[in-house]
């Protein structure tokens, strides 16, 4: 086994624009969990995972991957430790399921190296994780959402990579389809790898989610459990609505119920 | 306890080192992918993979081509037999047909092979590029500015500098000029397109412009630059161009695996290990030399750049950017339409920029109209 990777940031402002959206932030993932990224439109939580991923260049303060600044890193290396979901990736038209699957293989390949024994078995294995084998061949525009996204899942399972970044995987889907794409994100969480995804909805956050880091303005507010930090308090501090906090009798997750908005604006 | 949501549910496939692998999958046969044949040296860790459809496809536009091209050497004011242009390209037959055949069709037939192959290819490299299959070099202004600095030289404007690096001046002034007047919306999108259109109509008044001021003579020398012709070019600028083709289409194949993965948003090009900027950059140059390049031989044929990858995107699957396909597509439709202009209303000959005009005009409207496909 590999050991698990350790992902952080050290004093990391970054900006959106000519604003600066993330201020000398520094946060460490949790390993081998799922960390869970919420809070208000525009705090940032899009940024931070644009910048643990590389697609855009810290102001100052740098991502440390087992304590090695990424930005030094060649892609193609950085590609093999930590694999991203875009928002609403689209693939060229045409494509299959296992054609996108594969794609997940290049870093791993080259001129010389375009098709091994290990590729093939991880794409297989990747096909089976996201329980896909039964539409391999389809077009990737003939799936449903949730379809779709476990492809997409599954193209970043084949990268092989001990780190996951998704943002907002679930932004596009009805209910029955964000479970699909949470139940896989656990069973990729439950075999050893660190999982780290933005979401908008914080009761998704709560129930899927081992860690959850809430931010505002560019700033966490709290992280933890998120048992242990959801309070009605943090709830109108991140979205300015009052609510009333239940304990999921099933799961024991925090359940937000009776949500209105605060008499007095924060 | 949260055991109900965080139970596994399936194998999932860990992230373990290859080593591990290998003894798993050591006793299996790898298949290739379907539609794919592959070779490989597993001993030496090597594996290379040949898409059929693309085999099929380069060995089908290669034999059109061909074929064009004997068609293109027997047609003309007098019409020889196929046997006669393939023996005297052999150095049999007699004079006559000889130097008809080598003296004045064949430099026409390898400049019009030549030009279309790095239109279209420049074409193909753009649209992957901008990920927008309307985004060829002659839409975005490259082509007019290759043009107009080209007709500068000619007309006296500029000092004597040969045409192709004047072209490849002008081109190099036009491509930064529209990704500069785009700047911020990226090169996705219609503004970077209506950018480059409002730099091509600006180079095109200036051409225009330098040919009502000088005398007649002059004008006439640079008329052909102005609409595309393939009619007694230089031959210095066509060397010139076979050494770019050859070099250009090298370095295309050798971006192959990035362009593919170009053709994704950048973030999951990026996300799958390809250095987007710097790969786009190289993308970017070799476009803009091989249509400067080409300009320099035959004008603004810019249309060709359109046509050519359309033809092989029809033909190819969606797994690969077609460069080879395109490249071989927009040779066949320079021969064919260079061939048609010859020979359609001879003796008048219509020039190859406006039989391509004639054929690729209605092709954008097509383009335009019919439903948006997302396939660059």
């Amino acid at each position: 086994m590999t050991s698990l990777p350790t992902l952080s940031t050290d004093a990391l402002s970054m900006s959106y624009g000519q604003r600066q959206v993330i201020h000398e932030l520094g946060v460490s993932l949790p390993s081998g969990q799922v960390t869970a990224i919420v809070g208000p439109n525009g705090c940032g939580k899009s940024t931070l995972l644009s910048g643990l991923a590389r697609l855009h260049k810290p102001d100052c303060g740098a991502v440390l991957l087992n304590g090695h600044d990424i930005a030094q890193m060649p892609a193609r290396q950085l590609a093999t430790k930590l694999a991203l979901l875009p928002q609403e990736a689209v693939a060229p038209e045409g494509l299959t399921v296992t054609e996108l699957i594969r794609f997940g293989r290049q870093p791993h390949q080259g001129w010389l190296r375009q098709w091994s024994a290990e590729d093939q078995q991880v794409v297989h294995h990747a096909l089976a994780a996201a329980g896909l084998e039964a539409l391999s061949d389809r077009p990737l525009e003939a799936l449903s959402g949730g379809q779709r996204q476990r492809a997409w899942i599954a193209m970043t399972i084949a990268q092989q990579t001990p780190l996951l970044l998704l943002d907002e995987p679930t932004s596009a889907l009805d209910l029955g389809h964000q479970i699909e794409v949470f139940e896989l994100v656990r069973d990729l969480a439950c075999q050893g790898r660190t999982v780290v995804m933005v979401l908008h909805d914080l009761a998704s956050a709560c129930r899927y989610a081992d860690h959850l880091i809430a931010m505002r303005d560019g700033q966490i507010v709290a992280q933890g459990a998120p048992a242990e930090v959801v309070t009605p308090a943090l709830v109108r501090e991140l979205y300015q609505v009052e609510c009333t906090l239940l304990l999921d009798p099933d799961t024991g997750s925090p359940l937000l119920a009776n949500v209105r908005r605060a008499s007095q604006p924060a | 306890m949260k055991m109900t949501a965080k139970q596994s549910m399936s194998g999932v496939v860990l992230p373990r080192t290859s080593t591990a692998y290998q003894e798993e999958v050591s006793a299996q046969a790898v298949a290739a992918p379907q539609g794919y044949w592959r070779a490989a040296l597993p001993r030496y860790g090597v594996s290379v993979l040949l898409e059929k459809r693309a085999v099929a496809v380069n060995i089908g536009l290669s034999a059109a081509l061909m074929a064009a091209c004997v068609l293109y050497l027997s047609l003309g004011s007098v019409t020889l037999s196929p046997n006669a242009v393939v023996a005297s390209l052999i150095g049999q037959g007699d004079s006559m047909t000889a130097f008809m055949v080598q003296q004045l069709r064949l430099p026409r037939l390898i400049a019009a092979c030549f030009t279309g192959a790095a239109f279209a290819l420049a074409g193909v490299l753009m649209q992957t590029l901008a990920r927008n299959r309307l985004a060829t070099p002659g839409i975005i202004g490259i082509d007019n500015g290759a043009t107009a600095f080209a007709v500068a030289s000619i007309v006296g404007v500029g000092v004597g500098i040969a045409p192709p690096a004047m072209a490849l001046a002008g081109a190099t002034t036009a491509a930064v000029l529209t990704f500069g007047l785009a700047a911020g919306s990226g090169t996705q999108g219609y503004r970077f397109i209506v950018a480059g259109i409002g730099v091509g109509a600006v180079f095109g008044a200036v051409t225009q412009l330098m040919l009502a001021r000088v005398a007649i003579d002059t004008a006439n020398a640079a008329y052909p630059w102005t609409v595309g012709s393939l009619n007694a070019r230089p031959a210095s600028a066509v060397q010139l161009l076979g050494i770019g083709l050859a070099l250009g289409l090298v370095a295309a194949l050798a971006l192959a695996r990035s362009l593919t993965l170009l053709r994704f948003k950048d973030a999951t090009a990026s996300g799958l290990g390809t250095s987007v900027k710097a790969r786009r950059l190289q993308v970017l140059l070799l476009s803009v030399v091989l249509t400067a390049l080409a300009v320099a031989v035959a004008g603004p044929v810019g249309l060709v750049a359109l046509i050519g990858p359309e033809i092989a995107r029809s033909l190819s699957s969606a797994r690969h950017v077609p460069i080879l396909a395109a490249t071989l597509a927009g040779a066949l439709v320079m021969v064919l339409a260079d061939l048609a202009g010859r020979t359609l209303f001879a003796p008048i000959e219509i020039p190859v920029g406006i039989v391509t005009a004639v054929v690729g005009g209605p092709w954008l409207l097509w383009i335009l109209m019919r439903p948006q496909r997302s396939r660059p």
